[in-house]
């Protein structure tokens, strides 16, 4: 077939066009491994579909998330519902965002903080019942520097897509290793405290929210559907970047994985010993483990005996689970040849 | 919030902490957000309940 059209978009010389562009993770918000159908923010942050976590403090605190399956008519299946409960006047040091974090190796390219720096395009679909001006920010690691921009959702309860350009950020220090090395934020309610001025760099304290724009906090039983959330290098928005389903669950795991129910076995006198995990995690992982939902208890298959062992020790590499041990009931975690289960998770989540 | 974990065989020092609100065992990984949590909840003078003794 002859070529007859080149997309404006595809000159760019900045921009890139293959598979893999998009370095957030679950854009599309179908991956929830932490299985809930509505989350309670109430710590600081809760992670909620994987890999974006939404945090509130101060005088905000009554956001919830599900995931929802209200979608704009591209070929999405799923999108994030964030849900204001009693609307509050944004107090200066009060916040509230969604956010995702990017492991540094996945932006190394970008280069960001040196004069060879690439801008970055970041595109979405938004769907809210309050219209304005809305902020979102890319804040470095260290929480030193953040571009602040805007966009504007025109009309109430209607899907609009949109791109905001960062220009290349030339100074700042941004890692490009295994810890977060560019984080998006999106501004529901972030305090002065917390804002800085709409597309520029500021620098000198610490900002995730946009001075001047609209709270989704100020408005009682405000909702927020966003879905098809990419974040690519190049001045140009591209077509959203759909991952195998199997693909893109394999990137969630590198940061939480919700294991199921795992045998394992005993090994001498020195406790439980492991196995390695399906995917290698960012960093070795907080471990916590239960049998049919009771925190801390395992199974063992001789005797179909449950029991919730007590001070579990637990050797792990981001690679596998080496060892567990426990001291009560003392035979249990010592006796060798036996078989056991439990269900695992592991978060080593940015 | 915060108990340590008993040696193991051949350790001369603890290698994680429990965190008591959910029994979470937090290795002591510099990139793992929760062992960075627990570093300022140190910072901040608290101290961890002491390990279980050996049984």
């Amino acid at each position: 077939m002859a070529l007859t059209q080149v997309d404006q978009g595809l000159l760019g010389t900045n921009a890139q066009y293959t598979g893999f562009k998009n370095r957030i993770i679950n854009g599309a918000m179908v991956i929830n491994q932490r299985g809930s159908s509505s989350y309670t923010i109430n710590t600081d942050p809760v992670y909620t579909l994987d890999r974006f976590s939404l945090g509130q403090g101060g005088n905000v605190n009554s956001f919830t998330v599900q995931q929802s399956t209200t979608v704009p008519t591209t070929g999405f299946k799923n999108s994030m519902l964030v849900t204001m409960g009693t609307g509050v006047t944004v107090a200066a040091g009060a916040y509230a965002y969604l956010r995702q974090a990017i492991e540094g190796y996945n932006v190394a390219d970008f280069n960001l903080g040196s004069s060879t720096a690439s801008p970055f395009t970041v595109s979405f679909y938004v769907r809210s019942n309050v219209t304005g001006t809305f902020g979102v920010s890319l804040r470095n690691g260290g929480s030193t520097a953040t571009y602040c921009a805007t966009y504007t959702i025109n009309a109430a309860s209607t899907w609009e897509y949109k791109t905001v350009t960062i220009p290349a950020i030339t100074s700042g220090t941004w890692t490009t290793d295994n810890t977060s090395g560019l984080e998006l934020y999106f501004d529901l309610g972030v305090g002065s405290t917390y804002s800085g001025t709409a597309n520029q760099l500021n620098t000198g304290a610490n900002y995730f929210g946009v001075t001047g724009t609209t709270k989704l906090a100020a408005t009682t039983g405000a909702t927020f559907y966003i879905t098809g959330v990419q974040l690519e290098k190049g001045s140009t928005a591209t077509s959203f970047d759909y991952r195998p389903y199997g693909t893109e669950f394999q990137l969630c795991q590198r940061y939480y994985q919700n294991l199921g129910n795992v045998g394992v076995s005993a090994l001498n006198a020195t406790g439980v010993v492991g196995f390695l995990f399906p995917t290698l995690m960012r960093a070795t992982p907080t471990i916590t483990f239960s049998y049919n939902g009771t925190s801390n208890a395992i199974y063992r298959f001789s005797d179909a005996a449950v029991s919730t062992l007590s001070s579990p020790t637990i050797i792990a590499t981001s690679f596998g689970m080496q060892n567990m041990y426990a001291f009560s009931p003392a035979s249990w975690a010592s006796t060798p040849g036996y078989g056991y289960q439990a269900a695992f998770v592991l978060n080593a989540e940015l | 919030m915060y108990k340590l974990t008993h040696l193991l065989f051949g350790q001369t020092e603890p290698s994680s902490v429990i965190r008591t609100t959910d029994g979470a065992c937090i290795p002591f990984d510099p990139d793992n957000t929760d062992y960075q949590a627990y570093l300022r909840w140190l910072e901040a003078g608290n101290t961890p309940e002491p390990a279980e003794e050996n049984q």
